[in-house]
């Protein structure tokens, strides 16, 4: 066991970390106020590479690994602690390897290569108005016609929908969501299919929704009418869809534990020193014991926190290599979101205690960061759904409902 | 056109850590984490900007031990294209004079290696003794022009480069024969970040190590001994002159004004 990285990751680090320092973390408030991640922005991450991470080097991508894939997303969680920048990251991250894993060659030459560029962002489009923890619920269909599929209905609370739609703000060629619909719907789990869909198609109208938090990243609806495909599109085989998603999910839910386990360490630093600077009954109130222990504590759980997430990337990568299966790496990445959305959650509200009423105010970062992490509560499965997974693994599947 | 460019560079401890001391007062250099020189980088940039403008090879020259060169492969990710490291016990200790005798005699050979040079930037100072010499040292040491303290390189031809300069309260311009030493500020030359792809693959560009043999160094004046500079004590220095900038379109009343000004600093005229 060793937890040493190498000079390599070293370095990767530094050059996010700068760019972090420099560029982002003194514009957070304007993400929050403009409800947008200004443009430059986005473009430097994609000049810096941060859209490529993962994605092999045959597809213009870096051919890296998850773990340096989190130590990279570590950085840009220190610079953005309102985590928008990290949905950015980490939901391209994951559904574009799952698109780049599953995906014909044709969409790897298409749509991977734009993506590792930064040209292109991939996001995720499971849930619907009427389906989020329950996918079998979803109404979206795909209908094979001649050379494609046309596919119908409408998904709902997805992240990236405004970035996607408008070409040429964020990026280039806007971008596209990994989407499930039925192929056939009277099979079940069995008849969802993925597909990739450019949000540009004129088919595609998209609703915003006002988001609570981390609103640098937008978050809405969008109808599908009618909107055709190519075969190529499809990705992985008929039927698999469901499967393929929850192996996307386990990627997601690993650079959220992270996201979650470093934007509460970095939220807990800043209130820390506060504590130092801010007095009360004559002395700072970093020396009452009272806030001492509390801050301890959520430490402690938020360090368990951040080598579990490190733990679900390990075995990210084992599972690339072949050292585990499917359902080993699922139990992982179930436990290390839920445990640190709620180590998160718990050090941000002391946290904001800490900091008084300062703390109730949008400019105020641990603020920020505590409307973020909430969303984890939800987005990319709840944690009642990680529970779920987490006791099925434990138990066996003949114990859950 | 094509330009050679050497760039030197240096390791200095990081700015961002904590600074170490030793007893004696002293940087302790082996216990702190090396970074390229903050200052060196905005000559790195500036001959990017170069190389981007008008074409050419850059080559990152540095006297360091060889384990800094971790530190000093920020400059070939940031797009210096060959290094060569100048690495030897025995210029331990080389104070400013002995250090530039070095770095000029590896400039030298580059030079007959590549055939043509056109230009040596470096940063105006390194972090952690701020000299400024070394610049202004090696220009004497090969006998070519050096301008130090360049805030802008304006224009360049086959045989010259006009350059802006910082002077106190001001600034000026000069057209300078080259090859030249261009020792630049840090202002316009904001530093590029460079990219995680760039970052993997300064591991794979060359990097040259020689000892002061292969480079023909006097071994006698270079490191301690060869060193004429005691350090007696270090102090910050205080700038009590103040500028002012008169300025009239008619010159006539400029001269009045000036003299003027002159006569209130108590300066006698006839
Ligand atoms: C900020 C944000 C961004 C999002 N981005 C995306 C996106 O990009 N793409 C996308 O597809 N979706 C996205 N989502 C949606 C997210 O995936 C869903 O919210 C999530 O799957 C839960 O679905 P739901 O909201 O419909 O809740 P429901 O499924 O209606 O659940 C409601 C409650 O019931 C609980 N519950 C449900 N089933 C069980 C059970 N069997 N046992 C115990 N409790 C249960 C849940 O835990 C939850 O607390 C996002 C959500 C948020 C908040």
């Amino acid at each position: 066991m060793d937890f040493t990285i190498t000079k390599e990751q070293e370095e990767l680090k530094a050059v996010v970390r700068e760019f972090a320092d420099k560029h982002v973390f003194p514009r957070v408030v304007e993400f929050e106020a403009n409800q947008e991640i200004p443009p430059e922005i986005v473009k430097e991450m994609a000049r810096l590479g941060l859209f490529g991470v993962v994605f092999p080097e045959e597809y213009e991508g870096l051919g890296l690994d998850p773990i340096t894939a989190g130590l990279v997303l570590e950085e840009l969680v220190r610079g953005d602690p309102e985590c928008s920048l990290a949905v950015a990251f980490l939901v391209h991250t994951s559904w574009g390897h799952i698109a780049c894993k599953y995906g014909s060659e044709e969409l790897k030459e298409d749509v991977i290569k734009r993506a590792a560029r930064g040209d292109l962002w991939i996001g995720i489009a499971t849930t619907e108005p009427g389906a989020g923890s329950d996918l079998t619920g979803i109404s979206v269909t795909a209908k094979k016609e001649g050379e494609g599929y046309v596919l119908t209905g409408e998904k709902a609370y997805i992240s990236g929908v405004k970035e996607a739609k408008e070409k040429g703000t964020w990026f280039k060629d806007g971008g596209g969501h990994v989407t499930l619909a039925y192929t056939d719907k009277t099979k079940g789990h069995r008849g969802m299919t993925l597909f990739f869909i450019p949000l540009t198609d004129p088919g595609i109208t998209v609703r915003l929704e006002k988001e609570f938090g981390r609103k640098g990243w937008s978050f809405g609806s969008f109808t599908i009418n009618e909107v055709k495909v190519p075969e190529f599109y499809r990705i992985g085989d008929e039927g698999k869809g469901f499967y393929i998603a929850m192996e996307g999910f386990d990627h997601a839910r690993a650079y959220i534990a992270l996201t979650c386990a470093v934007a509460g360490k970095r939220a807990l630093e800043i209130a820390a020193e506060y504590t130092k600077q801010r007095r009360a009954f004559g002395q700072p109130i970093a020396k009452f014991q009272g806030v001492q222990f509390q801050l301890a504590e959520h430490w402690s759980r938020l360090e368990a926190a951040h080598a579990l997430a490190y733990k679900a990337l390990w075995a990210l990568k084992m599972e690339q290599e072949g050292k585990l299966n499917r359902f080993e790496v699922t139990k992982i990445a179930a436990s290390a979101k839920l445990f640190a959305v709620e180590a998160a959650k718990a050090a941000l509200d002391g946290a904001m205690r800490w900091m008084g009423a300062f703390a109730y105010t949008e400019e105020n970062p641990v603020a920020l960061a505590w409307k973020a992490v909430k969303s984890y509560d939800w987005a990319e499965g709840s944690l009642d759904i990680m529970r779920l997974i987490v006791a099925r693994e434990v138990l066996g599947k003949e114990y859950i409902g | 056109m094509g330009l050679n460019i050497v760039v030197l560079v240096k390791p200095v401890p990081d700015p961002k850590e904590p600074p170490r001391f030793k007893p004696d007062g002293t940087l302790d250099r082996l216990a702190m984490k090396l970074a390229l020189n903050p200052y060196d980088k905005y000559a790195v940039e500036a001959a990017l900007q170069l190389k981007e403008a008008v074409g050419g090879t850059i080559l990152g020259v540095s006297m360091a031990p060889p384990h800094a060169l971790d530190a000093l492969r920020e400059a070939l990710a940031m797009g210096v294209d060959e290094f060569v490291l100048l690495a030897d016990k025995r210029l331990a200790g080389s104070d400013t004079l002995a250090t530039s005798y070095a770095l000029s005699m590896v400039v030298r050979k580059v030079w007959s290696n590549l055939g043509k040079l056109d230009l040596v930037l470096c940063g105006v100072e390194s972090s952690d003794s701020n000299t400024a010499h070394i610049g202004p040292q090696i220009a004497e040491w090969l006998g070519i022009p050096g301008v130090s303290y360049v805030d802008k390189i304006l224009e360049v031809s086959a045989e010259a480069v006009k350059v802006k300069k910082i002077i106190e309260g001001g600034s000026m311009t000069l057209l300078v024969k080259t090859p030249a030493v261009l020792s630049i500020a840090g202002t316009t030359y904001v530093p590029r970040i460079p990219t995680l792809r760039d970052v993997l693959s300064a591991r794979r560009k060359s990097v040259t190590t020689w000892n002061i043999d292969e480079v023909g160094i006097d071994p006698a004046r270079v490191g301690l001994l060869g060193s004429p500079t005691r350090v007696v004590r270090m102090w910050a220095a205080e700038v009590k002159r103040k500028g002012k900038v008169i300025s009239d379109q008619d010159p006539d009343r400029l001269v009045d004004e000036f003299l003027e000004e002159l006569r209130k600093d108590g300066i006698s005229l006839r």
